[in-house]
């Protein structure tokens, strides 16, 4: 949808030299082998499959603080990685890594005494026979009043366990859900000088990013931006590493720089041909 | 209108078909068909809370374990070597199919990728049946050589260095990895075995002169000689004076 909407591509990005060079090797050059009368049957080793997975298109959205020399947004795309970016959609996959960060999160400090613990003596309360009432021992007994709790709750992990490239493929499908409902970003940078909320804020709502989670792959997030954001409410600032993929699926939108969408092409990517990009 | 998917949020997500269980629910009325006794049969130690008679609890008759005498041993510290003998080692050799340099010697992998050993067990042991067939010179790091096959490899110029090899450090060289470093030996009988010239051992100095600075002698073998052989000098034993 976005590649059909644009006719130029006027800021090839850095993003995607890695893929360029695996499609361009990929082309098999049976006809400049000398001395063959006929066509050799390729080999395993020989073999390369071509090209059949096609990049993404993502338009470029502007910056906080545009600048003369940055390019122009309206004209500019990148090109993103389809094994992270279009991965079919799993919701069950993205249902386990949601249910394994939930119960990650849980305490599991509820705690009872039970009739051992309830602080008494162990002295029986009336004779066994003879008070024409019922047959009792200690005070503690759970059917008591101020007796122990039967079968309470005590102290326990609930986390559970994942594989790990369940998890990375979770990220995958939770980012290529985003793209898929155009809820997915791209900034060339994502900083704030002046470091002042107000402003900020009104930038934001300018921009149209309610409820945005901003994610940033710079070593060293800009201190501005990270004191101005605090306080604005619905929007927040976040790093690739920290993202989970129940946060991807909890906020409504998503707006990264060009180094978070490389951490997540550099750590979720594989090496499969695509397609190459066309030239400018 | 084309269809448009709903948009993926933490409210539309659910498991895979026919992945969940659901729980069974014992003793909640005779129509959930878990009712009455709740699955657990009619009365007994079983059918109370409880983890119920302990494994092997045959209900006061001797059990089978106790019935009989422990017998044999187990011993912790056996090895099990692949043995190759140097006449197959040079029909290997004489086909082509394994060759060796002082930059790429024989070991264990080698050894298994050219069939010349189907399982490489918890070592190779080099063993000198056929020697008098044996004309090559190689260069091989077996765990282990006996004196017969270390003389008739060094008589054909070539050179055996007998390295340990833990579990780890054998399934790393099996595969090829070549970025972690191998264990040392840590038991005494090992220090000692490895740090013997007449075994060839790869911590025994005078094995190291023998050898030379050949590309795969690793400094750190100098190291642990000097290290491992430390034990060699002293003297715990002498007489206070």
């Amino acid at each position: 949808m976005l590649s059909s909407t644009r006719c130029r591509i006027a800021n090839p990005l850095r993003l995607f030299s890695r893929h360029l060079n695996a499609a361009s090797t990929s082309v098999p050059h049976v006809e400049s082998l000398p001395g063959l009368s006929q066509p050799e049957p390729i080999t395993a080793s020989d073999a390369k499959v071509a090209p059949i997975l096609e990049p993404i298109y993502l338009a470029l959205a502007p910056t906080l603080t545009p600048k003369a020399a940055d390019p122009q947004p309206a004209d500019s795309l990148i090109v993103l990685d389809p094994t992270v970016f279009r991965h079919p959609i799993r919701t069950d996959i993205l249902h386990l890594c949601v249910t394994h960060y939930l119960d990650s999160l849980r305490q599991g400090s509820a705690s009872t005494k039970t009739r051992g613990e309830v602080k008494g003596s162990g002295h029986k309360v009336r004779p066994q026979k003879g008070s024409g009432k019922a047959r009792i021992g200690d005070a503690q007994n759970p059917i008591l009043r101020g007796g122990g709790v039967a079968f309470g709750p005590k102290p326990r992990d609930f986390s559970t366990k994942l594989p790990r490239k369940v998890i990375e493929m979770g990220m995958r499908v939770a980012l290529s859900s985003k793209i898929r409902d155009e809820k997915l970003g791209a900034v060339a940078r994502l900083a704030w000088p002046s470091g002042k909320t107000n402003p900020l804020s009104r930038r934001i709502d300018e921009l149209g990013w309610k409820k945005t989670l901003l994610v940033t792959g710079e070593e060293h997030v800009h201190v501005g931006l990270q004191r101005a954001i605090r306080n604005i409410p619905m929007v927040s600032l976040t790093t690739p590493d920290k993202l989970t993929v129940y946060e991807v699926l909890k906020w409504q939108r998503i707006v990264m720089d060009i180094k978070a969408l490389e951490y997540f092409e550099r750590t979720l990517g594989k090496d499969i041909p695509t397609v190459a990009v066309p030239p400018l | 209108m084309a269809f448009r998917a709903p948009r993926i949020t933490l409210a539309n997500l659910k498991p895979a078909r026919g992945s969940q269980h659901s729980q069974k629910r014992v003793g909640r009325g005779q129509a959930s068909g878990h009712g009455r006794t709740a699955g657990r049969g009619m009365n007994g130690q079983k059918s109370r809370s409880g983890p119920g008679p302990r494994p092997g609890f045959e209900g006061g008759q001797t059990p089978i374990t106790k019935l009989f005498p422990k017998r044999g041993f187990v011993n912790q510290n056996a090895r099990t070597w692949a043995p190759v003998n140097l006449d197959r080692l040079q029909y290997w050799i004489d086909q082509g199919r394994i060759t060796s340099s002082p930059e790429k010697p024989i070991t264990a992998r080698e050894l298994l990728l050219s069939g010349c050993v189907h399982d490489v067990h918890d070592g190779i042991k080099l063993l000198g049946d056929g020697s008098e067939h044996f004309k090559s010179p190689i260069w091989i790091t077996p765990s282990r050589a006996s004196k017969s096959a270390i003389k008739a490899i060094e008589s054909n110029g070539g050179k055996v260095v007998c390295k340990y090899y833990n579990a780890l450090a054998l399934r790393e060289c099996v595969k090829g990895g070549t970025d972690k470093t191998e264990a040392a030996p840590t038991r005494r009988e090992d220090i000692i075995w490895y740090g013997r010239d007449r075994n060839r051992g790869y911590i025994s100095t005078q094995t190291l002169q023998r050898v030379g600075s050949l590309p795969f002698v690793q400094d750190r073998w100098k190291e642990l000689a000097k290290q491992l052989g430390v034990w060699k000098k002293q003297d715990f034993d002498a007489p206070r004076k």
